[in-house]
């Protein structure tokens, strides 16, 4: 397990005093402020919050998109502020899974390739990286659909591909921007049931930004963002 | 599944797009290998001279000044000359065809003395020797025709107005095609007396052997001298440097194609670049995609650059291939023009030529490619396009 690394109950994510401000041209615009966040493996939050209150900006901080301009993000074990570009690359293709809104597959890769392709950047071999797409594309239900290309399936299973892809290398964090935020509600509730299984089953840890409560429901628990600060944080059950 | 892999899966994304610009490369190498076979050529047959220990005479106003007949001898008994013989050249029409292949007058006592590496059947020699207007063939020329012997062959003055009529005596064999026609220079000099035309008694050129290769120089310089207060003055130099005169007097034309080709080249590259740059903002999001599940810069650069350069080469290889059959071609239907077959002289030019596309290819690619490396996924992922 990718996890191996973390020693027992050690986070998977530290985020501590996290400010971001972007700069367009000589205006500072302050999109995050003093952001405090831990999360423990198997966790799943769902971040939510009005468009422009920074969920997107966090949720790249986390996946080591993006630095922040002051306070330190530490994932699976790693100080993310610091690290160089070429590093970050290599670390995410090691330990983080992405699900994008609008699943974002390779349009001239068959299924079976793009869930193949972050697995290029390992040193599994052509039979390990079989077995792996196989036990991926299997757990989203899509074995029958493998050399499917893109435009031959649907939303809902396009995102199913998209989270196979995510899971492939068995990342210790899935982050999903808005996964289901592109489909109608029988694929959403499809897509919801997936991730909640992927934490459940194989106690991936994973962070959803969502604008629907339904969705955030699913979650274990959920942070709320205004104007780039959290101003509210429940867990499951509770309201 | 690899870089290349993906490489290929991309280059098949736009299909229309890929064929017209493999094409636009493809057509502009094919023009660049005829021209820079053709200059191969030049260098193979002048190479190939170099080892014959022949030299040539010629008056030292170029080809228009007068080489009187009786030179022959006199180069002949130079001291170091082995054989010699006149070579004048007709450049006749054949039927309906306008000079289709080499005709040169030619003594039929020593020619084959002095191309002593090409051998022709002693019977059908002697027969040339004999006949007035006799003429022998280079067999590839014969085989082409389909003249057999005896065969009659008309030609048609253009630059003398003496008409020949030829008897085929016989062919020779050479190491290569010379698509060439020899006959007796005498038949014709002396039709050109019988009209009392101007211009009789002028031998054109002289061919000679000399015994030894160092004494090439000596011997023309020898010949020069002898000739150097005399009307007609000589300029003699080895039959290399009488080929590489040929390719000089082509110099500036050369020069003039080769820097259109090296424009057309350049502007190809802008087309290409243009092509690349379209087809790296139509991905900009899967690029950042790319990048965020963990592909690195260089990983990046790398395929674009690969595509790029996949796209030139494959338009490089359909060109070259085109522009070799072109050559080819020529070499069949004008031997005189193109002595050589392309597989006689393939060489380093082909492998410039690769470059050269691989080059477009990669001067096409880097700015898109180094752009799409420096892309922020943040960016990449936010860009509508």
């Amino acid at each position: 397990m990718s996890e191996a690394h973390l020693e027992n109950g050690e986070p998977v994510v530290v985020v501590q005093d996290v400010c971001k401000e972007f700069h367009r041209d000589a205006i500072t615009i302050p999109v995050l402020s003093g952001i405090n966040l831990e999360l423990k493996r198997g966790d799943y939050l769902a971040l939510m919050g009005p468009s422009g209150s920074g969920k997107s900006t966090l949720l790249n901080l986390v996946a080591g998109l993006d630095r922040p301009t002051s306070g330190t993000v530490t994932v699976c074990g790693q100080s993310l502020e610091s690290t160089s570009e070429s590093k970050l690359a290599r670390w995410r293709s090691r330990h983080i899974g992405f699900v994008f809104q609008l699943y974002n597959l390779i349009p001239v890769l068959t299924a079976f390739e793009n869930v193949e392709l972050p697995l290029t950047l390992t040193s599994l071999s052509r039979r390990e990286r079989r077995e792996h797409v196989e036990a991926a594309l299997q757990v989203v239900g899509l074995s029958d659909r493998a050399h499917h290309y893109p435009r031959q399936l649907s939303g809902g299973q396009e995102q199913r591909v998209s989270i196979a892809r995510a899971i492939a290398t068995d990342p210790t964090l899935i982050v999903a921007d808005e996964p289901t935020g592109d489909l109608d509600a029988k694929s959403a509730g499809e897509i919801l049931d997936l991730m909640e299984r992927l934490n459940r089953e194989f106690h991936k840890t994973i962070i959803m930004v969502t604008h629907d409560p339904d969705a955030a429901a699913r979650a274990k628990q959920t942070v709320h963002l205004q104007k780039g600060v959290l101003v509210e944080k429940t867990h499951a059950g509770q309201e | 599944m690899q870089t290349l892999f993906y490489i290929w899966r991309n280059l098949k994304r736009n299909k229309l797009r890929s064929i017209l610009t493999i094409l636009s490369v493809g057509f502009s190498l094919a023009l660049m290998t005829v021209l820079n076979g053709y200059m191969a050529m030049q260098g193979v047959w002048g190479k190939e001279a170099e080892t014959r220990n022949r030299i040539v005479v010629m008056n030292s106003q170029g080809f228009s000044g007068m080489l009187p007949i009786s030179y022959v001898d006199r180069v002949r008994n130079t001291e170091g000359v082995q054989a010699a013989s006149q070579y004048a050249w007709y450049g006749g029409n054949y039927k309906d065809e306008q000079m289709p292949f080499a005709q040169f007058g030619v003594d039929p006592k020593s020619v084959f003395d002095v191309w002593n590496e090409m051998t022709i059947d002693p019977k059908q020699l002697e027969e040339f020797q004999k006949t007035r207007n006799g003429c022998v063939v280079d067999r590839r020329l014969a085989e082409k025709r389909g003249w057999k012997i005896g065969e009659r062959i008309p030609l048609q003055g253009t630059f003398y107005r003496f008409d020949l009529d030829l008897v085929l005596c016989g062919s020779f064999d050479s190491p290569q095609d010379t698509g060439s026609l020899w006959f007796n220079w005498l038949y014709l000099d002396e039709g050109m007396r019988a009209m009392n035309a101007a211009g009789t008694g002028n031998s054109g050129t002289i061919f000679a052997r000399v015994t030894q290769s160092e004494s090439m120089a000596s011997v023309s310089q020898r010949i020069d001298e002898r000739f150097a207060s005399s009307d007609n003055p000589t300029r003699t130099q080895t039959e290399a440097a009488f080929a590489q005169m040929f390719t000089d007097m082509l110099g500036n034309v050369q020069a003039y194609i080769r820097n259109i080709g090296l424009a057309v080249v350049f502007s190809l590259s802008l087309v290409a670049a243009n092509a690349m740059a379209m087809s790296m903002r139509e991905r900009t999001t899967e690029i950042a995609v790319l990048k965020a599940i963990g592909f690195s810069r260089r990983r990046v650069l790398v395929t674009i650059l690969g595509e790029a350069c996949s796209i030139t080469l494959l338009g490089g290889l359909l060109g070259i291939f085109i522009g070799c059959i072109c050559l080819e071609l020529l070499h069949t239907l004008s031997s005189q023009f193109m002595p050589l077959s392309v597989f006689e002289m393939l060489g380093p030019w082909l492998v410039y030529l690769l470059t050269t596309a691989a080059g477009i290819g990669f001067v096409s690619g880097i700015v898109p490619a180094v752009r799409a490396a420096q892309l922020s996924v943040i960016d990449g992922l936010r860009r509508v396009v």
